[in-house]
């Protein structure tokens, strides 16, 4: 979820051959190329609002809200091009406790994955809540958006959603 | 080939560039899929199963993008194959729609290769290292840049063939509205000019890296006879691999490749290529490979392929054998999509569609793609005619 480190070409391995204490050859293998996402109109739409503060979805074929939104209904297949705004608050859906979290995840103390559904739509969203224990997670809680002050059009503007208060 | 027979109803494409900043990778795929279901006069309901082609998974760094575009192309319940041969794959992946057609498992498949190259770095991901050994090639002209110069060796060609083939497709490209490259102002002069990439292959020989998707609707024989527009039949279908580093392996003409070909002729009942097929549109991402593939297509003897782009066979204009009138590879090249694209163009051409770039009379094509180190092949034989 957190932004990619991006930007370095493919390195030879050649130099960093040595020979192990049985007399193996070993050597390193880096494979690393520069990507890039282009997202089209609608995920476009969805990131721009980020950056504004605001949650968008888009409206599907039989009338639902689905967000975060893409550009084609899931189910028809037929192009879906009106936006919606949904949230901010939302109910928690499902959750998952990540004890040892890992290098590019939002953060190095533990943390709960939520799948969201943002007040408005009638799908979820991933995203990470931040409370202290496993205890403090429920299905049904709701749940509000804590805003990066910066904010550049990605998922991580919001940093974490949190339980709303009372 | 089955029981059944099997046609080109509809052809879709998207316009090719170096970044299709405008669309996500669903978008893309969408586009061409869209204009494939229209030209076929059919809906997203009408479609039996899908068949998705694309080239390395690392050119756009999203695993098995087939899992996640399905329901982008309508498959939500239905079927969805992932074809994946390499640079041959947009061949393979309508081979493969083909057979399910033929052994009546569907009636009516949607097949799309594409290739979104911008979204990494085509060349970097084409040059992987390898432990313990010196990098020594980067990128695939590389790689094929010593089976060329082979080539000019053994044929004693003159060396600016290349450069004919490069100008020829250029010129063709601009007839086609889809063609990534349009080269209004460009010389003769200005390709042979051009700075040498891999000797003896020069940058303006050299295929573009290109964002695109090429689609196709394949239909039963009931299908193809409700049609109100022309269809292309097919008529013969033949794929073969081989390893690319073997000893006395044939590197400028491989076995599978020439196996490849003999196989097609036979189910066609073709006995002289150059007199009973009308036009090729050939796999020629560097421009050497259109008098190299001739030769291996049994167009022309070993080691005089380069004749017929000398004299101007290979020509839209004036040639009796036009190759790649869409403009080729060279051109446009998405990897995923560049068979597909070849494919589909043979059909446009059966069809009558192909609008400027149309050759007279084409009652027979072949579409002919390859991929990796020039050893996967699969290639297609459409005609106006049923099997």
């Amino acid at each position: 979820m957190s932004a990619n480190a991006t930007g370095s070409e493919a390195s030879s391995a050649g130099e960093s051959a040595s020979t192990t204490a049985d007399g193996r050859l070993r050597a390193d293998l880096v494979l690393e190329y520069p990507f890039n996402r282009t997202t089209g109109e609608i995920i476009g739409a969805f990131l721009t609002g980020l950056r504004e503060g605001v949650i968008y979805g888009v409206r599907t074929s039989d009338g639902s809200i689905m967000a975060p939104p893409t550009d084609y209904d899931p189910n028809t297949a037929e192009p879906l091009t009106e936006l919606v705004e949904v949230g901010p608050a939302g109910e928690v859906k499902s959750w998952t406790w990540c004890a040892e979290p890992r290098r590019q995840q939002p953060w190095n103390h533990p943390f709960a994955w939520a799948l969201i559904r943002l007040d408005g739509a009638h799908t979820h969203m991933l995203h990470a809540v931040r409370v202290a224990s496993p205890a403090e997670m429920r299905i049904g809680m709701r749940v509000e958006p804590k805003w990066n002050a910066e904010r550049q059009g990605h998922i991580c503007d919001i940093a974490y959603f949190e339980p709303v208060a009372g | 080939m089955g029981k059944e027979r099997c046609a080109v109803i509809g052809i879709g494409q998207t316009k090719y560039a170096s970044t299709r900043g405008d669309v996500s990778m669903a978008g893309l795929v969408r586009e061409a899929a869209y204009r494939a279901l229209e030209d076929a006069e059919m809906t997203w309901q009408d479609i039996d199963a899908v068949v998705l082609g694309k080239a390395p998974d690392f050119f756009e760094g999203v695993m098995m993008p087939e899992l996640f575009l399905a329901d982008a192309l309508g498959c939500a319940g239905k079927p969805m194959l992932r074809v994946h041969t390499a640079g041959s794959v947009g061949g393979s992946t309508a081979l493969v729609a083909t057979t399910l057609v033929q052994a009546g498992i569907h009636d009516r498949v949607l097949l799309v290769g594409f290739e979104k190259q911008s979204e990494s770095n085509a060349m970097w991901a084409l040059s992987l290292p390898q432990p313990f050994s010196v990098s020594i090639n980067a990128g695939a002209g590389g790689y094929f840049s010593p089976i060329i110069r082979q080539y000019m060796e053994v044929s004693q060609a003159p060396e600016l063939i290349g450069c004919l083939v490069a100008f020829k497709d250029r010129q063709h490209a601009l007839k086609n509205p889809y063609a990534h490259l349009h080269q209004k102002d460009l010389t003769f002069e200005q390709v042979v000019d051009s700075p040498m990439l891999w000797e003896p292959i020069r940058y303006s020989e050299t295929c573009p890296s290109s964002d695109g998707a090429c689609a196709m609707v394949l239909g039963n024989e009931a299908t193809a006879d409700a049609a109100d527009k022309p269809v292309a039949w097919v008529q013969a279908t033949a794929m073969r691999s081989e390893a690319n580093n073997f000893p006395g392996r044939n590197d400028v003409s491989p076995l599978a490749s020439r196996q490849c070909a003999q196989d097609l002729y036979r189910q066609a009942g073709i006995q002289n290529p150059r007199a009973e097929i009308d036009m090729l549109e050939m796999y020629v991402p560097f421009s050497w490979y259109e008098p190299m593939w001739l030769e291996s297509l049994g167009f022309a003897e070993d080691g005089q392929g380069w004749r017929l782009v000398e004299d101007g066979s290979t020509q839209l204009d004036g040639g009796d054998l036009p190759v790649n009138c869409s403009g080729g590879v060279l051109s446009s090249n998405p990897i995923g999509a560049s068979g597909t694209i070849r494919f589909a163009e043979a059909a446009l051409q059966v069809r009558g569609l192909a609008e400027e770039r149309q050759v007279d009379g084409v009652r027979r094509a072949l579409g002919h793609a390859y991929g990796g180190g020039a050893q996967y092949f699969a290639m297609w034989i459409v005609g106006s005619e049923k099997p």
